[in-house]
């Protein structure tokens, strides 16, 4: 997988860990409905259980996503991919990459893990099909020696799902 | 320090006021939405409030750090947008 990436080489800034103390606190008062972050000792990477919404395609199934900050954060989106098995979704490759803009070109600072957990369950929610990308094959090739999604050049097609 | 007896007792009053001056900063909001520290407060750089860590406004209206847009702004390689609403970024003049 991508666990070496470049994402999570580097130590986060001041501004960086600070922000995710904050957000982890935040988050234990009031988590999103559906997630569950795993408690560790890293603030550089969040593991969070995800469960399918109810009357979903995905309801009563649990993912994992795991979530690496960059040195950065937040005026760099972190790297969020699904911990293997990916949920069988036309956005979601077999090797955890998510093709979503707000983590990529249309990340905004003021999105929190929070936030983007939100879109990504909302985008699981709303697909009418259990199946992988067209490309899906050929990407997952391209991607073979751990490259982070975030060095794919995305090209969002699609605002239905 | 000037104090006057109370004739009803020996207890001394202090009449003197410790007036203690408030500020803040007129944002809509309370929290920055880059860095999520206080407006109050200042950015995670910096040490003290106040003029040295002042709010910026956006011609669309959202505050920010100074500090904080700053860093995004300059992390872009093509033209910065608002964090908040996505408006092509502009000091508000």
């Amino acid at each position: 997988m991508t666990s070496s990436s470049a994402a999570s080489r580097k130590a986060l800034s001041k501004i960086a860990s600070n922000r995710l103390q904050k957000e982890l606190v935040e988050w234990q008062v009031n988590p999103p409905v559906g997630f569950k972050h795993k408690v560790t000792d890293n603030l550089q990477r969040w593991v969070i259980e995800v469960n399918g919404a109810p009357g979903t395609l995905y309801a009563n199934e649990t993912y994992q996503l795991q979530v690496d900050f960059p040195e950065h954060y937040p005026m760099e989106a972190p790297q969020v991919i699904f911990l293997p098995p990916a949920p069988l979704h036309p956005h979601i490759y077999s090797n955890g990459h998510i093709c979503l803009d707000i983590l990529y070109d249309s990340w905004s600072p003021a999105m929190t893990v929070s936030s983007v957990c939100i879109s990504i369950l909302s985008m699981l929610s709303s697909s009418t099909v259990k199946q992988r990308p067209e490309d899906n094959d050929r990407y997952v090739k391209n991607c073979r020696n751990g490259r982070s999604p975030k060095e794919t050049r995305w090209w969002f097609h699609d605002d239905k799902v | 320090m000037q104090w006057l007896q109370n004739p009803n007792s020996s207890v001394y009053l202090n009449h003197r006021w410790h007036a203690v001056a408030s500020w803040t900063w007129d944002a809509q909001d309370e929290t920055c939405g880059i860095c999520r520290m206080a407006f109050d407060g200042c950015c995670p750089d910096c040490k003290l409030p106040g003029d040295d860590c002042p709010l910026i406004w956006g011609a669309c209206n959202h505050a920010f750090h100074l500090h904080c847009i700053l860093k995004w702004v300059n992390s872009q390689t093509s033209q910065a947008h608002c964090p908040m609403c996505r408006r092509e970024w502009q000091f508000k003049e």
